[in-house]
């Protein structure tokens, strides 16, 4: 008999048959426990618990199933007159077991998907069904700051690998009645949980089918990190423009919740997806939003900078020195050339060996113990910089070029966006050393182009600018404050009120 | 035909497909035949288009899902379809050898002039090809940041160079005759005249038909606005004399504009500023080209017509842009002559042709495919 109709079966009446399909199905694995024993040591009705050790928390096997199951001081009168199989169902799942949540399987497939979910499985002999027990509960890491996305002020707390804790860190922030959480399970071996969540009539009609759909129809092996659904459900497979966007920051979810997107978890990575996604929000970060608005504008419109210069500063350096150099100021024009004079590399390919230096120390850095990584970064961009500097194979002025866009480049919080922008960069340096103006106008509008023809979900990439929104500008290259943020973005048909209106704060009169 | 653009966006590429041969290379030959009544050329010119303008909206409006080709054939059959889109093709190629003239001449003259001219025709085509495989609306998209980059341009030259403006330059006022500033519009309706072919074409794309009229009456005033005030700082900073002597008037402008030591010689920030209008003008152009083919030839699929069509207008442009005096003697001299009877001659005709053949606008025939 093959494995999909071995697990099409229905359980079997006796105990022991029933092991034996479980042993076939799971082979001998080491880590599946078995527990024989007689429901109230009577010798009448025999049961064996299965689960997988690790993923399963035995204290609450003990105290909520084996300690009521295996007590002898209770009365087991009406135990000896059970004769029919639903009776005795009855009376395990209503006066014997403690356990908050019980569920009767009937099939392999299901028992074997609910072992491997953590759930512990109790057969008891002469039961035509068999009970699920939800006793999951492994060694997770505890809630911490995030690695990506930190924030001078606001909430410390990051996403884990637990779907389940990171469902609750975004509940805990959405008391909403309408909050939806939707699971499902994506890959074929590895039956990830996956869950979307939203609120009922903020979210945009038909987005959340939509997200189903798109999820539905992934059909792959495994699905080990939220990148693998990202790259199934995104617009743009092959752009290198992320139309989904990860964050670890469970305030930052709730706010795109808020907003009308669809989160979508994923077990096993502390990674959350949001969809829909604008480019804009990759130059955001949730500080813009804890800070004075004052502040929270004036650092996004650095980061506004940091983007242009991270996308073109080299480009337009090598184009400017290599083909139009009348442009530059002639006091500036005088101090390049001066700085050059020994460097024998023409100044496209000096560029781009500083480039994928800096790419190869940023690489290095990234992958080292972080002390030794911060030692390799230092002796790089210190010591190697200025011996290349004195040695003349690079002018200094091409150090503070390459240096100034990488510092613009870490100034993007989303650091995947980052190097989606680092990514793009090369094919406008290239074509700028080769082509001048020429090459880096062609290239620069293609991407753009490119750009323009992006969606999320439905929606312009480059949205609220392109297409204009005039009502969304609140928050884009500005934030405004919040008491003049009235209504939600503009396609949140439903409910478009944030809040209520004139709650501007002045003086008492 | 799909709705897929807002009248917004029509508004912006209505600006954009004027404003960047009407800036400079018009002005140039505008200064050499109107010398200081360049900028009363172009209110003059302005008028026109808002006269044809309005007159093509009104056509589309009989029939707001076929466009003037697609109309024409309700009317007079597939072979008046078929004339009226022969015209509409050689305006269009005549066109695109205007705007390569605008396009190359600011790279090559002022930046790159060691470059083969065949590069700059080639990239500059394939971009637009590129620009429309993705759709109108990426274009519509791309025009709203070109009406950006014109509004910013505009402000950058104003604060480079009212400091050299002359009042006394502007005088006397039509100091060659008011026929004769009548007479030189030619040149700039028939920049004007490739916005309103392409609205003859695109507009049943275009959402809200009751706001039409409304959008492209105020793209002609902003678009008409924001290259006057071009020729006024021609005539005021550089003088018509002096402007009269570039092929690219408003490249000399940006020259001799500064703010300060460290923004000056502003040719860099006009072409960065400048290129998606003129980007937009070779999509749009490229673009009403092939459906204009597509309705010479017959045919429904248009992605099989565009790279024909890039090719016949590259290579057109090419000839074109080789050799600058034909350029400029094709441009001054033969172009009007082409562009005036199409421009002012495809809108009456069709206008006439739906008051003579009334009836066949029934409802009954709006509705069968075209």
């Amino acid at each position: 008999m093959d494995l999909t109709k071995q697990l099409e079966q229905d359980v079997f009446v006796r105990l022991k048959q029933n092991l034996d399909e479980i042993e076939k199905l799971l082979g001998n694995s080491s880590d599946v426990v078995k527990r024989d024993f007689f429901i109230m040591n009577n010798n009448t009705f025999e049961a064996t618990l299965i689960y997988i050790d690790g993923l399963v928390d035995e204290t609450k096997i003990e105290e909520t199933v084996l300690a009521p199951l295996l007590n002898n001081n209770r009365d087991l009168q009406f135990l000896s007159e059970l004769t029919k199989s639903e009776e005795i169902a009855t009376a395990l799942t209503k006066k014997l077991l403690l356990i908050p949540s019980i569920n009767k399987v009937s099939t392999f497939q299901d028992v074997i998907n609910e072992l491997l979910a953590g759930n512990t499985v109790l057969f008891v002999d002469h039961c035509v069904q068999c009970f699920v027990l939800a006793t999951q509960g492994w060694d997770t890491r505890g809630i911490e700051e995030p690695q990506s996305d930190t924030v001078i002020r606001g909430p410390r707390d990051g996403f884990v690998e637990s779907i389940r804790a990171n469902t609750a860190l975004v509940r805990r922030r959405i008391r909403d009645p309408m909050f939806r959480l939707q699971s499902l399970q994506i890959g074929k071996r590895s039956k990830t949980d996956v869950a979307i969540a939203y609120i009922d009539g903020v979210v945009r009609e038909g987005l959340v089918d939509e997200v189903l759909e798109r999820l539905n129809r992934i059909k792959i092996d495994a699905i080990l990190e939220s990148n693998y659904i990202e790259e199934f459900i995104d617009d743009a497979p092959n752009s290198p423009f992320m139309t989904v966007q990860g964050s670890e920051r469970p305030d930052k979810i709730a706010a795109g919740i808020y907003e009308g997107k669809v989160a979508i978890f994923v077990d096993n990575t502390p990674f959350v997806l949001l969809v829909p996604t604008h480019f804009w929000t990759f130059l955001n970060t949730s500080d813009d939003y804890y800070t004075q608005y004052w502040m929270g504008s004036f650092f996004r419109f650095i980061r506004y900078i940091a983007f242009i210069i991270s996308l073109t500063l080299p480009s337009l350096f090598v184009m400017l020195v290599s083909f139009h150099q009348e442009m530059i100021p002639t006091p500036l024009a005088i101090t390049i050339a001066a700085g050059r004079e020994i460097v024998p590399l023409p100044i496209l390919l000096e560029a781009l060996i500083m480039e994928l230096a800096f790419e190869l120390m940023r690489e290095a850095g990234l992958r080292m113990p972080k002390q030794i990584g911060q030692a390799v970064s230092i002796v790089g961009s210190l010591i190697i910089g200025q011996a290349a500097v004195e040695a003349g194979l690079v002018s200094p002025i091409m150090v503070i070029v390459v240096a100034t866009t990488g510092i613009a480049s870490f100034a993007i919080p989303n650091y995947f966006a980052s190097v989606s922008i680092r990514l793009i960069r090369f094919p406008i340096l290239i074509a700028s050393g080769v082509l001048g103006l020429l090459g880096f106008a062609t290239i620069f509008v293609v991407v753009l182009i490119h750009a323009l023809s992006l969606r999320s979900f439905g929606e312009p990439y480059l949205a609220p600018v392109f297409p204009f929104s005039s009502s969304d500008q609140k928050d884009t290259l500005f934030r405004a404050p919040w008491w003049a943020k009235e209504k939600r973005p503009a396609d949140v048909k439903d409910e478009p009120e944030r809040e209520s209106e004139n709650q501007k704060p002045s003086p008492e009169k | 035909m799909k709705s897929q653009i807002s009248n917004a966006m029509l508004l912006a590429i209505i600006i954009n497909i004027v404003y960047a041969k009407a800036i400079g290379v018009t002005q140039g030959i505008i200064a050499r035949q109107a010398g200081g009544d360049m900028w009363i050329v172009t209110i003059f010119s302005t008028l026109f288009g808002l006269l044809i303008m309005s007159l093509t909206v009104l056509i589309i409006k009989r029939t707001p899902e076929k466009n003037i080709l697609e109309q024409t054939k309700l009317l007079v059959g597939k072979w008046g379809e078929k004339l009226i889109a022969l015209l509409m093709f050689t305006f269009f190629l005549g066109a695109y050898g205007g705007i390569m003239i605008t396009v190359v001449y600011h790279l090559m003259d002022y930046f790159l002039p060691e470059v083969p001219t065949y590069i700059f025709v080639a990239l500059v085509t394939i971009v637009g090809v590129y620009g429309i495989m993705k759709g109108v609306e990426v274009i519509a998209r791309l025009a709203v940041l070109g009406v950006f980059s014109i509004i910013v341009l505009n402000i950058l030259l104003l604060l480079g160079s009212l400091d050299y403006f002359e009042i006394e330059s502007f005088l006397p006022v039509l100091r060659n005759g008011f026929f004769n500033a009548v007479e030189v519009t030619k040149h700039h309706n028939a920049d004007w005249a490739m916005a309103t072919l392409m609205v003859a074409i695109i507009l049943p794309m275009v959402k809200q038909k009751e706001k039409w009229m409304k959008y492209s009456t105020k793209a002609l005033i902003l678009g008409g606005g924001f290259i006057l005030m071009w020729p006024i700082l021609e005539v005021g900073v550089l003088s018509p004399e002096v402007a009269g002597q570039y092929i690219v008037a408003c490249m000399q402008m940006a020259r001799s504009a500064e703010i300060g030591l460290f923004v000056h010689r502003y040719e860099l920030i006009m072409v960065i500023f400048f290129a998606i209008s003129a980007l937009i003008q070779v999509m749009m152009c490229l673009l009403c080209a092939s459906i204009s083919a597509k309705h010479i030839i017959g045919g429904n699929n248009l992605n099989f017509l565009l790279i024909p069509v890039a090719v016949i207008l590259g290579v057109f442009g090419y000839w074109v842009v080789n050799d600058h005096i034909r350029a400029m003697d094709l441009l001054t001299y033969y172009w009007p002559r082409v562009a005036m009877p199409i421009t002012f001659a495809v809108p009456i005709i069709v206008f006439l042709l739906g008051f003579i053949f009334k009836k066949k606008l029934t409802k009954g025939n709006l509705d069968a495919p075209s």
